[in-house]
């Protein structure tokens, strides 16, 4: 089932809820491939530091980035709790799945449409066109993160190219 | 319960014949009557009357055999196919549908629609009136004793006729088929020359069973037909009766022709001959079936046919040379089998996978240092490695396959043009990954093009220069330490160096006062744009679209350089690694990363302690060799107290030294791409997963070495500049 058909065909939708940087964000579950522990990854030289490295997925390389640098909140720390959300957000077969990498994983929550509601211009620093919505979760708010815009493939090439322009030896 | 199995059968088996029957029916209706169709709806009715006489349904039989006596009159064309008959045959074949369809249910013994089974009994009488009495009449007639032997016909016996042997078995008649029967129908298909009955199994008139058949026949027969023809006459007793066909003499000698020029190596003598038409595939497998019930050792399968008289001894010694013929051709023919592509990548993912994991049980034996299962996963990775070679040359491809199309365009371009080119291709048979050829097609089209429109001069400036009048144009390709290189050379007028670096000067691409080698004023007719109007395309050399060519290189990890003298001619060198999948890795470390260096392009490994290493530049046994510290160019992290070593890597003509931490050894990697994320990284081709998990970066080792070698040109630049080299700083 694509992402786009459960989109549409269920007035419910889940979200997985996670911690970052002390804040809740939410990504579809559609969207959400696997979570896995965080055991080390392997950094790449030269690289913006929210491309955090890549790492080996039973067999394919797949890139790790760090939201929060993203959102311009400093590096992502590792702790005990620290996992790599593995997404997938193409339709198409050939785009290669991205790791995310959160301070927490939380719970996969239910929501009802009438319960997101709208985001304002920003919400708490992050850029409007990033996020989806805000989930409205008992006590709390629960940022539903866009993460096709928030990890536009070309933005994030723009920019890692941008960061390993030529660079000559220093003797 | 296997009675009500085999009634499912029955019904099965009967429902597709019906199929079968309703198809050729059609057949015939849209294409005219073919003797093909007709057969095919006689065998039908004939096997579903078979089927339900085993079962004792009697009602289907007793209609059925009704219906396939008029259609026995139909294959030997006493009675027209047309129209009514047509239809007729449909609606018998629908009403035998129907009585299927009582068996299916149980009620065989109810008949489904009196009515109209009398209506349809009536009309298929009435076709056979005349004819079903005179069935009767020879069928009384055959068994009957017969004290001499019969000649029916007076006519003399000519060597061109096929001789038949027939033995038809005792129960032929009970089995519901009249021996006569297929005499007629042969008759159908030539003339029957000269018949002799054989009466001799006749028993003594106590003995006599008026339901067995003791009769049998010689019959020589001329016909246009070939032999599978005349054995299909006999299809229905072949399996119980002894059908023995003798080809003419005049056959022989076609046989004999026609194995000699059969076009594909042969196979088996059987075969052989039934592709000559000599035997027939049905008369095959009997003398297979009797082969091997000989006691061993069994008797070849050449004498057995002579023996049972079915091929003549002279056909069966020409398929055996030919069989022999075949054997030598195959030892030195290449045979091929056709595999999907996609069939061959999976395969090549999959050892992918197995140096992975075998890798990983490498790393375990060794942490272990259990010298037991040291020696095992040695034993393993050994096999891994070989596996992983011979994965990899199913994806080898020669280069060929590229080359073959361009005698044609040479011959087209050189018209075209009215030069005179001669195109001189060698090392055709060097094999590269499939892959990369499709991809080499293009940019090696470029080339060949410019070579011969703007290398090779005309024919009349090529006199004045004392050059032979036709031009020569050169595909070349060869291996050389673990890259496949190919070169397109002309014998034309060369590059002019001096009208690229003034271009390249006016392009702001080159300094008025940088001193450049030939190679480095020839690289720039690869940047993009060097070529358009006004360029030195029209004076003297290339630059239409060569930015492309080169970018199609690199894009396969390759690199393409240009060698030119003046009035000689130029060469274009292309660089291609042999694959892209797999490769013998070298393991460095800089602090806590690994990197992975193709190990093909690495020469050696050197302690960097005591060398003299200013301005990046070592003196290696006389040398000097531009190197680059991987922790400079990466930002990594500083350490302290490292005994740095430098990893001496060459790729085509070029050195350069690459200092690390800590030499690990080697590994197979295998290769994975990292992706667009990735793609303007310099300095790492790829990755690859260690046998820990762990992934590791790839250095891209030409990048590496072009930065240290440019590095070292502007140093040398500098130190010329100010004369004196041993003081000036690289910044």
């Amino acid at each position: 089932m694509t992402y786009a058909s459960l989109d549409q065909s269920a007035t419910t939708r889940q979200y997985l809820s996670f911690s970052l940087t002390g804040e809740q964000f939410a990504l579809p579950v559609a969207q959400v491939r696997e979570i896995i522990e965080f055991t080390g990854l392997t950094e790449i030289p030269l690289l913006p530091e929210f491309l955090r490295g890549v790492l080996n997925l039973r067999g394919a390389v797949v890139p790790v980035v760090d939201l929060a640098v993203r959102f311009g909140r400093g590096r992502t720390g590792i702790a005990r709790r620290t996992c790599v959300v593995i997404v997938e957000l193409a339709d198409s077969e050939d785009m290669p799945p991205l790791g995310v990498l959160v301070d927490a994983v939380n719970e996969v929550l239910t929501v009802e449409p009438s319960e997101i509601e709208p985001a304002p211009a920003l919400v708490g620093g992050i850029r409007a066109e990033f996020v989806e919505g805000l989930i409205r979760a008992e006590t709390r708010f629960v940022i539903a993160l866009d993460l096709r815009q928030t990890l536009s493939l070309d933005d994030l090439a723009a920019l890692a190219g941008l960061a390993s322009a030529p660079r000559e030896t220093q003797p | 319960m296997d009675m009500d199995m085999a009634r499912d059968a029955l019904v099965q088996e009967a429902r597709e014949l019906l199929a079968a029957m309703e198809n050729a029916l059609l057949e015939i209706e849209a294409e005219g009557a073919s003797p093909e169709a007709i057969n095919a709806i006689f065998r039908a009715a004939h096997t579903i009357k078979g089927s339900a006489g085993l079962f004792a349904f009697d009602r289907i039989v007793s209609f059925t055999h009704i219906a396939e006596s008029m259609l026995d009159r139909v294959r030997n064309g006493t009675l027209p196919l047309d129209q009514p008959l047509m239809a007729l045959l449909l609606e018998c074949s629908d009403y035998i549908a129907e009585l299927v369809d009582a068996i299916e249910a149980r009620r065989e013994d109810i008949e489904p629609d009196p009515e109209r089974r009398a209506r349809l009994e009536d009309a298929l009488n009435a076709l056979l009136g005349e004819p079903k009495a005179q069935v009767a009449t020879v069928r009384q007639a055959a068994p009957e004793p017969a004290g001499q032997v019969e000649v029916e016909s007076g006519e003399s016996v000519s060597s061109d006729n096929w001789h038949l042997s027939l033995r038809f078995s005792q129960d032929v008649l009970r089995h519901g088929m009249d021996p006569m029967s297929f005499l007629r129908y042969l008759g159908t298909l030539g003339r029957i020359v000269h018949i002799v009955t054989l009466p001799d199994a006749m028993p003594a008139a106590d003995e006599f069973d008026a339901e067995s058949c003791y009769l049998g026949f010689e019959i020589d027969f001329a016909s246009e037909v070939d032999r599978q023809t005349i054995e299909g006459v006999f299809e229905f007793v072949r399996e119980d009766s002894d059908i023995r066909i003798l080809p003419p003499h005049g056959k022989v000698a076609e046989y004999i022709s026609l194995i000699g020029a059969l076009p594909e190596p042969a196979g088996r003598l059987g075969e052989i001959l039934v592709k000559g038409g000599a035997l027939t595939s049905g008369e095959l497998e009997t003398v297979l079936a009797r082969q091997a019930a000989e006691p061993v050792p069994a008797k070849p399968i050449g004498t057995l046919l002579v023996e049972q008289e079915m091929v003549p001894q002279a056909v069966v010694a020409a398929a055996l040379t030919k069989q022999k013929q075949g054997e030598e051709k195959r030892a030195q023919e290449q045979k091929f089998i056709k595999v999907e592509v996609n069939k061959l990548d999976a395969l090549i993912d999959l050892v992918g996978e197995l140096v992975i994991a075998g890798a990983a049980t490498n790393l375990l034996a060794r942490k272990q240092k259990d010298p037991q299962f040291e020696e095992v996963s040695q034993a393993l990775s050994t096999l891994v490695e070989q596996i992983r070679d011979a994965a990899l040359t199913l994806r080898m491809v020669p280069i060929g396959e590229v080359f073959q199309r361009f005698p044609r365009v040479v011959r087209d371009i050189s018209r075209e043009l009215g030069k005179e080119i001669q195109l001189v291709v060698t090392g055709a048979d060097t094999e590269l990954d499939k892959s990369m050829v499709e991809k080499l097609s293009d940019p090696l089209m470029h080339i060949v093009r410019n070579a011969m429109d703007h290398g090779i001069e005309s024919t009349a400036a090529r006199v004045d220069a004392g050059k032979p009048a036709g031009g020569t144009l050169r595909l070349n390709a060869y291996h050389e330490s673990g890259s496949i290189v190919i070169e397109v050379s002309d014998d034309g007028k060369g590059l002019d160096r001096e009208r690229i670096l003034k271009k390249g000067i006016e392009r702001g691409l080159v300094q008025p006062d940088q001193i450049l080698s030939d190679s480095e004023v020839f690289r720039l007719i690869f940047e993009a744009g060097f070529s358009t109007a006004e360029t030195v395309t029209n004076l003297s050399g290339r630059g239409v679209g060569m930015d492309v060519v080169k970018k199609n290189i690199e894009s396969l990890r390759g690199e393409v350089e240009i060698l030119s003298r003046a009035g000689q001619g130029t060469t274009v060198r292309i660089r291609l690694p042999l694959t892209l999948a797999i490769i013998d890795g070298f393991q460095v470390m800089v602090g806590e990363s690994t990197f992975v260096i193709p190990l093909e392009l690495v020469i050696e490994c050197v302690d960097v302690g005591g060398h003299d290493t200013r301005h990046n530049i070592v003196k290696l046994r006389g040398e000097p060799l531009p190197f680059l510290r991987l922790r400079e160019l990466f930002d990594l992290p500083p350490a302290d107290g490292v005994r740095e070593s430098l990893v001496v890597v060459q790729y085509g003509q070029h050195r350069a030294g690459v200092v690390v931490d800590r030499l690990m050894g080697e590994f197979q990697a295998v290769i994975k791409p990292l992706g667009q994320l990735f793609n303007q990284v310099r300095g790492i081709s790829g990755s690859t997963i260690l046998g820990d998990g762990r992934v590791a970066l790839i250095l891209d080792v030409p990048n590496l070495i072009q930065r240290a070698s440019r590095a070292q040109a502007a140093l040398a630049w500098h130190g010329q500049a100010t004369t004196t080299p041993e003081q000036t700083g690289g910044n």
